[in-house]
């Protein structure tokens, strides 16, 4: 069956999980910026939890089904509407044949994720279908869902579920993420402030960095930093003194001072943070950081048994 | 050995851009990390920290190469890159030249007059690093990098040439384009080019593009 695409939102693309073992020829990881909400969605129609699915990006899209199917909209908060009328967010919807589904502007958080019932078919490219713009492969021929798009899907059937409480990602405009000091953090004059600020998301926030603003670090830099690995996560700094976050799509070497890395149990959470939004660094050493990303695991593991895979 | 952990990384030291990629190498052959990321001087591995506590994977890093690092064979053949130079292909390589006081002749000769080693693939998909460069062709990257570099960009930089094997932002002087697929997600080996790879450029004109 097929999805006609009325409106693309802002930028929606086909996101699955992420490409691994891939980074030493320059390939990032991509997928999801917020797996977990992406895993979340695929779990209430019954695909695997790395299926294929729409990822939209601070206005969703209108879509129509040409037959009946199940999807179910997680992530930011935001409205969903069944030919008009709200739909819940967290739930298996049955769509009929004709029935149009519109996804509002996101309220609070910046990434929600369609998962369709079948998944959604995409080019697979080095082990994963999702969407790497930059380089235009994967998803939909490597871009954004445009008007008119058709897209193709198999579905399977599935019972009515819904996330449990519990198990909803909270969405918030003022984000505490885990993170830890890092390689050249000891090259900030000052290497506490970056975890003692209040920092604003600034007007950069995508799937390949988000810029942190509120305050200049000062670094002992000379910008000739030889060319060394980072990762989604990884926080860097210029010597202009202004961090910023790399996402998922970003390259996979960099040249400047790495002064934190968000800690994997929280580095879903990139995926949902947008401009104005406040955030706060949790200073981790590496061993705490594990300890706490094995007691996330634990907690998900009810309701996502890949949790492992997931974040 | 110094290795370093942050999270659920790992990073060891090198001695410059040939033992990063020998230890890679080494480190990618055990089959053991979620990713090996080679840099100039370091490499980092990411590591399932769901299944491996740091210590342990420390250990298991350090025993892997506690026996020395096997630097990477100079591999034999060389792959010939051909490139339309100029023009509407290599748009930088007038203003080039007029800086460097060359001829574009001179600069095809001297950019095709001798053999290349690639240091490093990578930043972004199979994107080449290329030692080798004649001395009197090194310039500094452009101050305002273009927003769109096109798939098979051939461009100098800093004593390097660069093949960009997917389209990126990119601050290179581009001074050809080659329509060797640097990049074929359906072939077994998608990036025909490595580090290590031996290589020599030679000059074709547009029409042959096509052919």
């Amino acid at each position: 069956m097929t999805i006609t695409v009325l409106k693309p939102g802002l930028q929606t693309t086909i996101q699955a999980g992420p490409r691994v073992g891939w980074r030493h020829y320059g390939v990032p990881a991509g997928g999801a910026a917020d797996m977990l909400s992406l895993a979340l969605a695929n779990r209430l129609v019954g695909n695997p939890w790395n299926a294929p699915a729409l990822e939209a990006t601070l206005l969703g899209p209108t879509l129509r089904f040409d037959k009946a199917v199940a999807f179910a909209v997680t992530g930011a908060i935001a409205g969903v509407s069944l030919n008009g009328d709200d739909v819940p967010l967290h739930e298996t919807i049955f769509a009929k044949a004709k029935d149009e589904l519109a996804v509002s502007a996101t309220e609070i958080g910046a990434r929600s994720y369609i998962a369709i019932d079948g998944g959604i078919a995409a080019d697979d490219v080095l082990g994963s279908t999702s969407t790497y713009l930059a380089a235009g492969f994967g998803g939909l021929q490597g871009r954004a869902l445009e008007e008119g798009d058709l897209l193709i899907t198999n579905p399977a059937d599935c019972p009515l579920l819904r996330t449990p409480d519990e198990f909803r990602v909270p969405m918030s405009s003022s984000w505490a993420v885990r993170a830890c000091p890092s390689f050249e953090t000891s090259q900030l004059r000052s290497g506490d402030e970056l975890f003692e600020k209040n920092w604003t998301i600034g007007r950069r926030a995508d799937r390949i960095g988000i810029q942190l603003e509120g305050a200049t670090l000062e670094i002992a830099s000379d910008g000739r930093m030889p060319s060394a690995a980072v990762f989604p996560g990884t926080v860097q700094c210029p010597e202009v003194g202004t961090p910023y976050v790399l996402s998922v799509d970003a390259g996979t070497v960099g040249g400047y001072p790495r002064v934190a890395q968000v800690a994997r149990a929280d580095r879903h959470l990139l995926g949902q943070l947008r401009p104005g939004d406040r955030i706060r660094f949790l200073r981790r050493e590496a061993a705490g950081a594990i300890d706490e990303l094995r007691a996330k695991l634990d907690y998900w593991q009810p309701w996502l048994e890949d949790i492992g895979n997931i974040i | 050995m110094r290795i370093r952990c942050v999270d659920d990384l790992l990073s060891v030291a090198a001695d410059g851009p040939a033992d990063a990629q020998a230890i890679a190498a080494q480190l990618l052959d055990t089959g053991e990390w979620l990713e090996v990321v080679p840099g100039i001087d370091s490499v980092v591995v990411l590591f399932d920290a769901a299944l491996l506590d740091a210590g342990v994977a420390q250990e298991t890093l350090r025993a892997q190469l506690e026996n020395g690092v096997v630097p990477l064979p100079e591999s034999g053949d060389i792959v010939r890159i051909p490139v339309v130079y100029g023009g509407e292909f290599g748009p930088d390589l007038d203003e080039l030249c007029r800086k460097l006081n060359l001829s574009q002749d001179d600069f095809v000769a001297m950019h095709t007059g001798c053999d290349y080693v690639v240091d490093m693939v990578g930043f972004t998909p199979g994107f080449a690093f290329v030692g080798g460069l004649d001395e009197r062709l090194r310039v500094p990257r452009r101050k305002d990098p273009r927003q769109h570099v096109a798939a098979g960009s051939i461009a100098i930089a800093d004593g390097r040439t660069g093949m960009y094997a997917v389209a990126s932002p990119g601050g290179w002087n581009l001074v050809g384009h080659t329509p060797f697929a640097l990049f074929d997600s359906k072939a077994e080996e998608p990036f025909p080019i490595r580090a290590g790879t031996r290589i020599r450029y030679y000059a074709v004109s547009a029409d042959e593009l096509d052919a």
